[in-house]
């Protein structure tokens, strides 16, 4: 799945007021953002937690800059900068912090974190494009099942069959795996 | 605090967002400022009527009024992390190079005797002072108006607001006192003027816009 389409569908949730989406994307940074912290200030911990709650909190409290025809990583990824700036200036330290590709914020992740992706890509290959779909809003989109339908051009009824039907196909496929 | 406390009470009764913008009030507020400015300080022209009533006037007040608007562009651009700002920098060069342009044709097409008393004017040396003399008054509420934005280059956005800030009061400077009518003039001591704004405003931004 595209991260940057699913930070970027969180975030415009948010940005209408949706408390849910706002606290999933959050929660997505916070697990993004050290390691991109880390990594620049060679190892200090503690300035890497603070530095991820300011960022949390200054993307929190300027979110209306956020520009809706714009790649949401980019704008994350210049605040976070920012910050970084921000701290070391604050540090009293002139550090050339140099301009990325904004991808290296979403990037960075865990070893875990990428594998449970693909295992999660390739469990839902099996399904058809349709099912897959309608199952990635609702389980992990979020969305409800008459939102999901709407975007995926069906019934309410309809989709939820399919989603039931999903289920039990992957279940199915996952202890034929474990077997 | 805990960073997922953090997160829980950030994200705990979210509102939805509008648009940030540059505050048009406070803008509105600027240009009062400098005209208020020119009229208590410099005092406006005597005449005025025949003055409004000139091409020559709307002109030089259309190309700082041009420079305002293509710096509030760069300002507001500027104000949005990640964004792109070449195209406002590029309408601000290109606004800046057509005035040199036609002050430049209207030197070469007057007589030879002209050209300095054309280019240098009677205030020459008092045009760009009192550019800056207006800006002072303006320059609060356009740093203002760009409160709710989040410049990630404070200088550079300080440098915008700036410019933004010596068009303002250049408008109102060039429209109610300003003397003088020659493209020549307008485009060397009016850009110097709203220039040393802007740098004046690139050195205040890395102090005022931090946030």
């Amino acid at each position: 799945m595209d991260r940057e389409a699913e930070l970027k569908r969180l975030m415009l949730r948010g940005l209408d007021g949706d408390p849910v989406a706002w606290r999933m994307l959050l929660t997505q940074l916070r697990g993004a953002l050290p390691p991109y912290f880390r990594r620049r200030l060679s190892g200090l911990e503690a300035d890497a937690e603070d530095l991820v709650q300011d960022c949390l909190i200054a993307i929190h409290a300027k979110r209306a800059t956020y520009d809706r025809s714009m790649a949401f990583t980019a704008w994350a990824y210049a605040i976070a900068r920012y910050k970084l700036i921000d701290h070391f200036r604050r540090q009293g330290r002139r550090v050339d912090v140099p301009l990325e590709d904004a991808a290296v914020l979403t990037a960075e992740h865990s070893v875990e974190d990428g594998v449970v992706r693909r295992d999660l890509s390739k469990v839902l290959s099996i399904l058809p494009m349709r099912q897959r779909r309608l199952i990635e809003d609702v389980r992990i989109g979020g969305f409800s099942l008459a939102e999901a339908a709407a975007r995926n051009g069906c019934t309410e009824g309809a989709a939820k069959v399919s989603v039931h039907r999903s289920m039990k196909a992957l279940s199915a496929s996952v202890s034929s795996h474990e077997d | 605090m805990k960073t997922d406390d953090l997160i829980d009470a950030l994200a705990a009764g979210l509102q939805p967002a509008r648009p940030a913008r540059l505050n048009a009030l406070l803008l509105a507020c600027a240009a009062a400022a400098s005209v208020a400015a020119v009229a208590l300080l410099l005092g406006v022209r005597p005449a005025l009527a025949d003055v409004l009533s000139s091409p020559t006037t709307w002109m030089k007040g259309l190309y700082t009024a041009g420079l305002a608007g293509a710096a509030l562009w760069l300002s507001a651009r500027a104000g949005r992390p990640g964004a792109d700002t070449r195209a406002p920098l590029t309408a601000l060069a290109a606004i800046v190079g057509l005035a040199m342009l036609w002050g430049a044709g209207e030197l070469l097409a007057a007589p030879g005797g002209e050209r300095l008393a054309d280019w240098l004017g009677r205030t020459w040396t008092i045009c760009g002072r009192n550019i800056l003399l207006v800006s002072a008054a303006a320059a609060v509420p356009t740093f203002l108006s760009a409160r709710r934005l989040a410049p990630t280059r404070p200088a550079f956005s300080g440098f915008a607001l700036g410019m933004a800030t010596g068009g303002i009061a250049a408008t109102a400077y060039g429209v109610l006192h300003c003397p003088e009518s020659t493209a020549a003039f307008v485009a060397t001591w009016y850009t110097l003027g709203v220039a040393a704004a802007g740098l004046i405003g690139a050195v205040a931004g890395r102090f005022a816009l931090r946030w």
